[in-house]
This record gives structure tokens, sequence and C-alpha cells, in this order.
């Protein structure tokens, strides 16, 4: 029986445990003369009854189905001749990816005879394990079902208690997201670690050249590479100010005459076709940045009498980038002024105020605290965006304050020094972990700022 | 609205002709309605309204929930230009002046018509610059310390100093109902608009403060015009010189305040003032 018709059979057990209990809870409500004498109501008893059932088996089922590779293949290679329990690492995946070509018949003579008996023991340990997976399941919520059934009397607080499953249910699907942040940032650290075993971690921060390509070929002469990450951050940092220079200040504009200004006819235009904006993929956008503005801000500047202007520039890439985050910032903002109380803008309105004194003080500061929070994800945006970056401002990590040069962003670089078939322990390919890391503490960073700000803002006004 | 409804309404003014009592003065009026309407939409909230509200005169509005009242009042200084399915018909006049002529000056008429709402609705500001927001807007003071003086005055008349003075920097948000309302009155005094117009001050006060407001009213109708929505008979009794019964949007009756309390002329507003209506 497979794990998923095994979970199937698991679910009729709790339907079937539900429909018990909440029989029973009705037979045993007569007794003491109806439902109302009941703590809870039928369709309480009949939840727990269900609970029973099935919370055992399906914690036992998914403990089974998370470890029962690893540990039969653990059985099979303790019984494994000497000279191959001395393998190690990626010679490991080697040889279990080799024995189950065997058994599927994609390699017909295997490279040593003891793969021939793994293949055996492996197959043996998989019969029983499916056996046994089956029966202490069905075993478990068979029992389960039974305990949940004899505990239903009319004092069983069923109400009381399905409330505590619920609740702890909630909690756990909120820890989901913190253990999966913890678990990637895990991940990057430890490998985070080893790159900083290779190239000082002073160098990586403080050092102001990047040019991890030498790094491949150790045998060149006088060639080390350098992980100096500062013109990456300084790349990312100017970018998304661009952006955000642009996307904020426009995105509020629209959102308030959205909200205060339009009529309900133009609203119902404008806002579809911000919309839209959303939903045109970035390499188009990236192309019209490489394209069309980069040449057209080339042009421009060179017309003005401004000489050595890149053809790939920050300032394309952050105008383009801008653009394509109003959207962000519009729609985020538009909610939160929309969702200022009318009778505040009336009490304004009441004393004489004017549509925009209005807004500027009072809309706008009691929507602060959304703004902040739409802008913040604008920020992350902007500061995420990959493919924008590579059309229009390159790949050259230069280390300079004019956007119309050339630079380079961090997410870039992290592209591209995973793109391809890489080493996975080369400094090359460790120093993209560790730019990541810098990545995810600035966005943290950039997080607690901003909720400090709405905090104290809150403070002062809720 | 459903035929059931309009059904009712109709057999209730089967009779109903014309406004009973002297809703219309022989004297200058401050301000003044003609045949107004107003519409939300396709549902009529008010049908054909005449009142005359006299210079230095407390006119009290009275009325079943529901029966506009508070629509009325919000034409008179264009709180309803907010609402966009709202459309007022007639005439609405200002010291003669057709507040709805196209070269109103709508920011300027409500500085001159203020407004207490029905919900308390302080600024998520502090206290000080709730009360502060209108002078300063308008360029009623040119120094920090008269502002102080106003803000201090507004706050003594609205009868809360006494609680607020040493937490002006607190959101205002803070205060108690009671308190917000108190803070919404000292925020529309501190304008001095020539006419105020109130849509149950005191729902959310107790006893002694309803009769400081009540104190307030009085003093301020030596200088002021003031129209006030009220549910209670005995405040309308109390404040008022003239008092107006409107009902399912029709202006039923007005009168002084001490004859529509004691011998009402229409059965209706009889029905409603001992209680056997509303
Ligand atoms: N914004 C609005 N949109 C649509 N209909 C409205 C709106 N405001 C009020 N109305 C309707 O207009 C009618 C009059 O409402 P109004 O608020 O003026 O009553 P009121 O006399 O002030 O009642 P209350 O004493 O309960 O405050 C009601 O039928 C109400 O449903
Ligand atoms: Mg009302």
């Amino acid at each position: 029986m497979t794990s998923s018709s095994l979970f199937l059979l698991l679910v009729l057990i709790v339907a079937v445990s539900y429909f018990f209990g909440r029989k029973r809870s009705e037979v045993v409500a007569q007794s003491v003369g109806g439902i109302r004498h009941l703590h809870s109501l039928p369709n309480y008893y009949g939840l727990m009854a269900a609970v029973w059932a099935g919370v055992p088996g399906l914690v036992i089922l998914s403990l089974w189905v998370a470890f029962e590779t690893t540990v039969m293949q653990g059985i099979v290679f303790s019984g494994l001749p000497d000279h191959l329990k001395t393998l190690t690492g990626p010679q490991v995946n080697l040889f279990w990816s080799e024995v189950y070509n065997l058994r599927s018949g994609a390699i017909s003579a295997p490279s040593d005879p003891a793969l021939l008996d793994a293949m055996a023991h492996i197959t043996t340990l998989e019969q029983q394990s499916k056996i046994g997976k089956a029966v202490m399941v069905i075993a478990l919520s068979v029992l389960g079902g039974g305990i949940g059934w004899s505990l239903i009397r009319p004092t069983q607080k069923a109400r009381n208690q399905f409330e505590v499953v619920l609740r702890t249910l909630l909690m756990l699907s909120s820890m989901i997201a913190i253990f999966t942040t913890v678990g990637i940032l895990f991940s990057v650290l430890f490998e985070s670690v080893r790159f900083f075993r290779e190239v000082p971690i002073t160098e990586f921060m403080f050092g102001t050249k990047w040019s991890p390509q030498v790094a491949i070929n150790a045998e060149v002469a006088g060639s080390s590479g350098a992980f100096g990450a500062v013109p990456l951050f300084v790349g990312t940092l100017m970018i998304a100010s661009i952006a955000l220079i642009i996307a904020v200040p426009i995105g509020l504009m629209t959102a308030v005459y959205l909200v205060e200004y339009a009529s309900r006819r133009v609203r119902n235009i404008i806002k579809p076709l911000l919309e839209v904006l959303a939903g045109i993929p970035t390499v188009v956008y990236g192309f019209f940045a490489a394209l069309t503005m980069a040449p057209q801000l080339k042009t421009f500047f060179e017309d003005v009498g401004v000489n050595g202007v890149s053809s790939e520039s920050a300032l394309a890439a952050g105008l383009v980038m801008g653009i394509m985050i109003i959207p962000f910032v519009s729609s985020l903002a538009d909610d939160v002024i929309n969702a200022v109380p009318n009778s505040l803008r009336d009490g304004s309105y009441g004393l004489g105020a004017t549509r925009s004194e209005t807004i500027k003080q009072v809309v706008f500061p009691a929507a602060l605290p959304g703004i902040v929070g739409g802008v913040l994800l604008a920020a992350s945006r902007a500061i995420g965006e990959t493919m924008i970056v590579v059309m229009a401002a390159g790949l050259a990590a230069n280390l300079t304050a004019n956007p119309l040069e050339a630079v380079t962003t961090v997410t870039v670089q992290i592209a591209t020094l995973l793109v391809g078939d890489q080493e996975f322990d080369s400094a090359k390919t460790l120093s993209a972990f560790a730019l990541g890391l810098m990545l995810f503490f600035t966005t943290l960073l950039l997080n607690i700022v901003a909720l400090a700000v709405v905090k104290r803002f809150r403070e002062q006004y809720d | 609205m459903n035929t059931s409804v309009k059904d009712t309404m109709e057999s209730t003014f089967a009779g109903w002709t014309e406004t009973v009592g002297n809703a219309m003065l022989e004297g200058e009026a401050r301000m003044s309605t003609r045949n107004t309407d107003v519409f939300y939409g396709d549902k009529q909230a008010i049908f054909g309204v005449d009142l005359d509200i006299g210079k230095n005169e407390v006119l009290a509005m009275i009325g079943p929930s529901g029966c506009g009242k508070s629509t009325f009042l919000r034409t008179l200084n264009r709180m309803n230009d907010t609402i966009d399915i709202c459309k007022i018909k007639g005439e609405i006049l200002l010291d003669g002046e057709n507040i709805y002529d196209k070269n109103m000056d709508v920011v300027s008429l409500r500085a001159r018509v203020g407004m207490v709402f029905q919900k308390p609705n302080p600024f998520p500001k502090s206290i000080y610059d709730n009360v502060a927001y209108g002078p300063r807007i308008h360029g009623l003071v040119s120094r920090r310390a008269e502002l102080d003086e106003v803000v201090e005055t507004a706050l003594r008349k609205a009868s809360i100093w006494d609680e607020v003075k040493d937490r002006l920097d607190q959101p205002a948000t803070g205060l108690s109902g009671g308190q917000q309302q108190r803070l919404c009155i000292a925020r529309t005094i501190a304008v001095s608009p020539e006419v105020i117009l109130m849509d149950e001050p005191c729902s959310a006060l107790d006893p002694i403060a309803t009769a400081r407001i009540e104190e307030l009213i009085a003093e301020l109708s030596e200088n002021y015009t003031i129209a006030i929505v009220t549910h209670s008979m005995q405040q309308a009794a109390r404040v008022s010189t003239r008092t107006a019964y409107f009902h399912l949007g029709r202006l039923i009756e007005v009168g002084s305040t001490d004859k529509i309390f004691t011998a009402p002329d229409h059965k209706l507003t009889e029905d409603y003032i001992t209680g056997r209506f509303g």
C-alpha cells in the first residue's frame, strides 16, 4: 500500500470516527435527557473523536515517510563490505544512484558485486517498511478513534478541547514560516562561514574591489580573486534609491489622487491599468531599460554636454525599476488611505480645511504606518530585483557615486556566480552565500528601522 | 425604496400639504432654506423644506431617528458635498447669498458655518493640535502665545479644560467618549464661526457636562446663530427659542419652543412630544 492510499484510508477512518463520535454523543444525551444536557453540541464530540483518530496516525505517517529512506540506507550501508563503508560525501550519493539505476535496469553491469547485495537488501527493507507503516498507521488511528469514542460522556468538555486543538494547529502553522526562515538562514550562514575561512570577513565587508571571476583559474599566475563587496552594496543602494525616489512620490500621489480626488469612473479605469503595470514580467522591463531608456539617456546627456556616459547605467536601471514598483506603492497606499475613516475627513472639512490641507494634516498622519509598510515592500522589491539590472546596468563592479556609470548589484552577482556548472566549494560560489547573508541582514535592518518608525508614530497617535 | 414603505409614507402624508407654524421669519434671517430636497441616489431623504434660522436664535430640531435631521443639518454647510451620491435641490441662503452658488467658496463657508458631528471624531493628533487645527489653517493667530490663549479659551468654554490642561500634548484619541465630544465642540468654537450646527452634541455626556454645554449654548447664542439636533425633549425645551419637528424627511411643524411643547398644532408633533411615537 502506498503512502498516498494509506493517507486516504486514514481520512476514511477519521470520517468514520467523526460519524460514530457524533452518534454516540446523541445516544449518551438520551440518558441524561436530551442534547441540551450535554456539555457541548454533538458536532464537537464528533470532531474530538476525529482528532483522536487522525492526529496520532498522521504524525506517525509523516515521520515514517520523512525518515524511512535515511534509516533504510543506513541499515544497508552498515552491512556493506569494508571497502565501501569508507565512502564519503558525494561518493555515497553516487553509490546510491548506481544501486537504484541497477534496480530500474538503467545499468546492467554493476561496477562492484556488492552493489547487487545492496540492491537486494534495500528492496527487502522497502517491502518490510511498507507493511510496517500500513499496520502501524491503521492500528494507531483505529485505536485513537476508539479512545476518542470511549471518552465521550455528557461531562466531556469537547467544545473547549476542540478549541485547544484549533489553537495548537494555528500556532503550528505560524511556526512553519519561522522555521523555514531560520532553516534558510542557517544554511546560508553555514556556507558563509566556509567562505570566510578562505576570505577574511574584513576584506569582504570593506574591500573595494570585486572580481571573483579570476578565482577559478587558480593556475593562472597572480590570480587570487578579489572579494570586496563594497562596490556591490553601493551599486545596490544607488539603484534602489533611484527607484524609490521615483516610485514613492509618484505612487503616493497616484494613491491620493485615486482615493481623494478621482471620480468613481476615473478610478475604475486607472486601477486596472496600474495592475497591468504590476503584471508585466521584469524581463520586459529589463529590455525596455536596456534598449530604450539607456540609449535615450546617453543621447540626452551627451546633448547637454556630459561626456563619457556609459551605455549601461545605474540611472537607466533605477528609473525603470522605479516605474516597475510604482504599483506596489500606490496600491498599498491606496488601501490604507481608503481605510482612514471618513469621519476624520468630515471633521477637517467641517472646520473649513481644503482637500489638500485635510490630506496633509489628517489623512496622511493617520495612514502613515501603512504607507511606511508599502514603501518598505517597494524597497525590498527594489533591492531584490535582478533582471532589470542585469540588462540595463551591467555586470561591472565599479565603485562609483556617478549614476551614469555602469554598476552591478548584490543579487545580480549572486545570480551570475551560481549560473552554470560550478563546483559548490570554490570561494567563488561560496561568496554567493556570503552576499546572500549580507543581503538578509540589510533587509532585516531595514525592517527593524521601519517598524521602529511605525511604532513611535503609533504610540503618539493611537 | 420598496413599494410598501412608499405606500405607508404616502398614506402618512395623504393629508399633508405644508409645514404648520412659523417656518419663515418676519425679520431678517441668518440662514434660510427654500424648497430644499435632498437625495441619496434615487432615495429622497428631505422633501421640500422651507425654514428660516434667525440671528441670535437657537433652533432645536427634533424628530424620530432616521427622519433626516442630520441630513438637513449637513446641507447647511455643504458637508453633504463629500458624499458622492448625495444631491441637493432648492436654495439655501446664508445672509441672503445662495451657498450652493457656483461662486461660493465652500472652504470659507464652512469656516463661517461650523459643525459639531453626531459621532465624536477627534483627529489622531494631540489634544492641543486638535483645537489649534482650525485657527492654524485659517491663520487666525500670528504668535504661539495667542494660539495658546485661543486653545485655552475654547477648551474652557467646552468645559473640558480642567480635565486636559496637564495633558495637552497627549493624543486626543485617548480621551473618553464624552471628553472627545467636548473636545470636538472646543475645536469647532476655536474657529469662531458665525453659525454653529450641532448634531446631538450631548449624546455621550453625563448630566453635569450636559448642563455645562447647555450653558455654553446659551452664552454663544448672544453672538452666534445655533441649530441643534437633539433627541432630548428636555434639552430642546431648555436651550432653544424655536423648535422644528421633522418626520420622514418632511418639516412638519415649526414654532416657538414653548408652543411646540405645550400646544402643538399638528397631530404628528403632538404624538411625538407626548411619546406616542418614536
Ligand atoms: N450617506 C448616506 N447614504 C445613503 N443614505 C443615507 C446616508 N445618510 C443618511 N441616509 C439616509 O437618509 C435618511 C436620514 O438620515 P439622517 O442621518 O439624516 O437621520 P437622522 O434624523 O439624523 O437620524 P438619527 O436621529 O438616528 O441621527 C435615513 O433614511 C438614512 O438611511
Ligand atoms: Mg443624525
